[in-house]
């Protein structure tokens, strides 16, 4: 009963969250949404193991997959998206049988090197992909009204409800497979693989699965990013924000679900908001290496292990109080 | 006639070593099988060959007729022969249930679109007490909740064999069960193995103790530098010349 | 045609120079630290800057400029050392975070002090060497050529003939084993960071006349000397500079003959193809895998 008010409180806070903010900040709000996806998505990934670099790439195939559909084929924009996921699904399961012939530290380069051939190809061929300059024009998400609310998707704030409904729904799945029997598989093929492999899993199975997952919920994210900007060029989706990606994951601690959205949540807002607020717009990437060292020095198990201290403190307190009632 | 589990002639080379030379030899059913040998006899090689492990150089292991050697571990594991480790190879950062659940893979395999749905909650509950049930047998329930790498060596090494017995083998391969256990740990694991075979689960051991597994194995292969050496009872083998050549040589050898 | 041969070989020559400095300074690193400095196109540009600094702004000499940039760059490289991977010694990914983080750090100082525009530094010497009309050589790519071959010879001689040499490459194959043996790791990886740092920022320092400085430009380098240490296999200093070599060449012909995007896809299908095939490399041996 309390976790339903507790649902039905956040997603008010949610709904209402906008409202107090600037148009530039909307606009941040619906890239935190859909980063959160990207992050969340890479956490499955990584739930098996390994660490790729390859993750935003794939997240742009979804992107330039969505937005060729709708643009040269007419696909109506919200099954476009979803295309657009199956697609980079299929890219990712193209991609495994090279990579997961690697493990660990060669899968991350492996995963940099086929990121970059995919990126330099969209830039090679103007013809479907539109050369350095990318896609322009691409269609928008059609506009439609639920009576109380109207849709006008050239607002950040209705695309901000869009992307926040989709995501929400994204992440629920997620979680659903992470706490599923094929999630305790990841967690096994992680820990002890050859364990793993003696009780009957099919290591390059599972780890393929994982790896298309991921890839799937990246390619939906990129998709509701392209048919947002309405632009994408490969450099959309370059190593830097890569880079960042990999810095929320590690920030936030990919030890729980919700670590790296914890880590994407609080360095946007510190990114965007203060560093850019309090002017210090040249050295937001100084601050933000500076952040990443640091964290990484003296706050290795990320955010949420101090979320994880807290909790436990707590409970245990709640334990005290009880036997002291007693 | 076809035995159940069938090693026929097995080599392995790596690179000029020969480590195992044209060894053959056959479980019976529900039986207690032991293969030992001095160190560097090839043991672990051949058991590595069994489970999939290794891909053997030639030669090959038939379970129930069917060639088995040179599939993957998963594909052996599947056809019901699942291996233990030496030392304590645990998922260890994860709970004693979360283990033995792992080990209920093959019974209950997961689908991913059912287990979004929700549609698979007989397959849960029935993995989940399959898995208490292995846990039960070994005497682990109690430590369900823990961490695998919090136990005592003991209950690890209880915890490992849990986890195979988890999958309903046919057989099942104990890769140096006794190592580092004191002589009560012994004779508890050696009550759960009898255990084991009351159930109707054949075992194979690899052991370099002769003297552990003589008063559990129904019968005993012997191997030296890679080679059939002798097979018959525990006394034979106990009173075999060549047997006794073998070990007092390694040890000649080792000293 | 074989005018445009030779002159793309000389190119070949020149490129294969400047990256196999890079990439021999990151082996090294790699070698001693078990970390994949993803800093290192930044201390290339750290390089190049200093260049910037003191030969156009403060008239330094262009070849003290030159030194200035390899000591600086290898102090950085010490700084890398104590305040970033010597904590992180047992963590790997810590590592490769770390030098990303100390990446952004060095271009966000890099465009503060010197704006995100190109800087254009005035040509050392125009002297160009003429083989024939169409086959050239300009003096300032013969310096970094110059330069790659002895500093390489000396790094080499350094590390088969002094005991510091015998030191690093016992610590590079087995820092256990190593240290039981009496040597320093920590003196051991402070040279190794100065060495290898340093080779970098002597490249970008040379080079810096030669291609537009600005502080992104240790984007594309970083990418060029992965290619080179998978290829020639990670952790081997001979590999490194075969692999350079064979690199530059194909890299090279193919921006001459189509395009420089096909020859960057040509060089990374490269190295996904080693990755396949060999993980360890061409020259690695496999127990460095």
């Amino acid at each position: 009963m309390r976790s339903v008010i507790f649902i039905v409180l956040g997603a008010c806070a949610l709904l209402a969250l906008p409202h107090g903010l600037s148009f530039s900040q909307q606009e941040i709000l619906v890239f935190l949404t859909i980063n959160i996806l990207l992050v969340s998505s890479y956490r499955l990934l990584t739930l098996t193991g390994e660490w790729s670099l390859a993750h935003v790439v794939i997240m742009g195939v979804g992107a330039y997959a969505s937005a060729l559909y709708s643009k040269e084929l007419g696909v109506w924009v919200p099954v476009s998206i979803l295309l657009g996921g199956a697609t980079a699904a299929l890219m990712a399961v193209l991609l495994s049988f090279p990579l997961f012939r690697m493990k660990g530290f060669y899968f991350l380069i492996g995963s940099f090197a086929a990121g970059e051939i995919i990126r330099l190809l969209w830039k090679r061929f103007r013809d479907p992909f539109g050369g350095p300059k990318g896609i322009k024009g691409i269609e928008p998400m059609p506009d439609f009204s639920i009576g109380i609310y109207d849709f006008d998707f050239f607002e950040p704030v209705s695309y901000y409800y869009l992307s926040g409904v989709v995501v929400a729904v994204c992440l629920w799945l997620l979680w659903r497979i992470e706490r599923s029997p094929v999630g305790l598989t990841f967690h096994a093929v992680h820990w002890q693989d050859k364990l793993a492999e003696a009780s009957g899993v099919n290591l390059r199975a599972y780890r393929t699965l994982a790896f298309a997952i991921a890839s799937g919920f990246a390619g939906i994210g990129g998709g509701l990013m392209a048919h947002y900007v309405g632009t994408i060029n490969p450099n959309s989706f370059d190593v830097d924000l890569m880079v960042y990606v990999l810095t929320w994951a590690i920030v936030g601690g990919t030890g729980t679900f919700y670590g790296p959205i914890l880590g994407c949540v609080v360095l946007t807002v510190l990114n965007e908001i203060v560093l850019r607020e309090l002017g210090f717009e040249q050295m937001r990437p100084l601050i933000y290496g500076l952040i990443m060292i640091l964290s990484i020095l003296f706050l290795p198990k990320g955010l949420e292990s101090i979320v994880q201290h807290l909790a436990t403190r707590r409970s245990e307190k709640g334990v005290k109080d009880r036997r002291a009632a007693e | 006639m076809t035995h159940f589990l069938d090693v026929d002639a097995l080599t392995m080379r790596f690179g000029g070593l020969t480590a195992v030379d044209g060894l053959s030899l056959k479980v019976r059913h529900g039986e207690i099988h032991g293969l030992i040998g001095p160190n560097g006899a090839g043991k672990t090689t051949t058991f590595n060959m069994i489970s999939g492990f290794y891909k053997p150089t030639s030669g090959e292991v038939r379970l129930r007729g069917e060639v088995i050697s040179g599939l993957r571990m998963h594909e052996v594991a599947r056809r019901g022969v699942v291996r233990t480790f030496q030392h304590s190879t645990l998922f260890a950062e994860m709970t004693v249930l979360e283990n033995a659940l792992v080990g209920t893979h093959m019974a209950f395999r997961p689908n991913i679109f059912a287990a979004i749905a929700g549609w698979d909650r007989e397959d849960r509950r029935g993995a989940e007490a399959r898995a208490r049930e292995a846990l039960e047998f070994f005497g682990l329930d109690h430590l369900k909740g823990e961490l695998a790498g919090d136990l005592s060596h003991g209950h690890q090494r209880a915890l490992g064999l849990a986890v195979a017995y988890a999958s309903h083998p046919d057989v099942m391969l104990l890769d140096e069960p006794f190592t580092g256990m004191n002589p009560e740990e012994t004779r508890g694991m050696m009550d759960l193995m009898r255990k084991l075979r009351e159930d109707g689960i054949t075992i194979l051991i690899v052991e370099h103790d002769m003297q552990a597994i003589m008063g559990l194995c129904d019968t005993i292969t012997c191997m030296s530098f890679g080679k059939f050496l002798a097979e018959g009872g525990p006394a034979d083998i106990r009173n075999h010349p060549a047997v006794i050549e073998a070990y007092l040589g390694g040890a000649r050898h080792v000293a | 045609m074989l005018e445009l041969l030779a002159q793309t070989g000389l190119n070949a020559v020149y490129a294969a120079s400047y990256i196999s400095l890079i990439a021999v300074g990151l082996v090294l690193i790699f070698g001693v630290m078990g970390v994949i400095n993803f800093a290192h196109g930044e201390l290339y540009m750290a390089g190049a800057y200093t260049v910037v600094l003191m030969y156009t702004d403060f008239q330094v000499p262009f070849f003290l400029a030159v030194a200035m940039g390899l000591i600086f760059v290898g102090c950085l490289g010490l700084a890398m050392e104590r305040a970033l991977f010597r904590p992180l010694r047992d963590n790997p990914l810590g590592g490769l975070v770390a030098s990303i983080g100390f990446l952004m750090i060095l271009q966000a100082v890099a465009a503060m002090g010197f704006g995100v525009r190109m800087e254009h530094i005035a040509p050392v010497t125009q002297a160009v060497i003429e083989f024939s009309d169409r086959v050239r050589l300009p003096v300032a790519r013969l310096y970094v050529i110059i330069a790659a071959v002895v500093l390489l010879t000396a790094l080499w001689l350094f590390l088969k003939k002094t005991r510091f040499g015998w030191a690093l490459r016992a610590a590079a194959q087995d820092p256990e084993a190593a240290a039981l043996q009496g040597i320093s790791i920590k003196q051991t990886a402070r040279i190794a960071m100065f060495i290898g740092a340093g080779l970098a920022g002597i490249a970008g320092a040379l080079t810096a006349p030669l291609v537009s400085v600005n502080p992104h430009m240790g984007h594309s380098v970083i990418i060029t000397a992965f290619i080179v240490i998978i290829v020639g296999g990670v952790g081997s200093l001979e590999g490194a500079v075969v692999a350079s070599v064979a690199y530059a060449i194909i890299h090279t012909f193919v921006t001459t003959f189509y395009d420089g995007v096909i020859a960057d896809i040509v060089g990374l299908s490269l190295m996904l193809l080693v990755l396949i095939v060999k993980p360890t490399g061409l020259f690695g041996s496999a127990d460095r895998a």
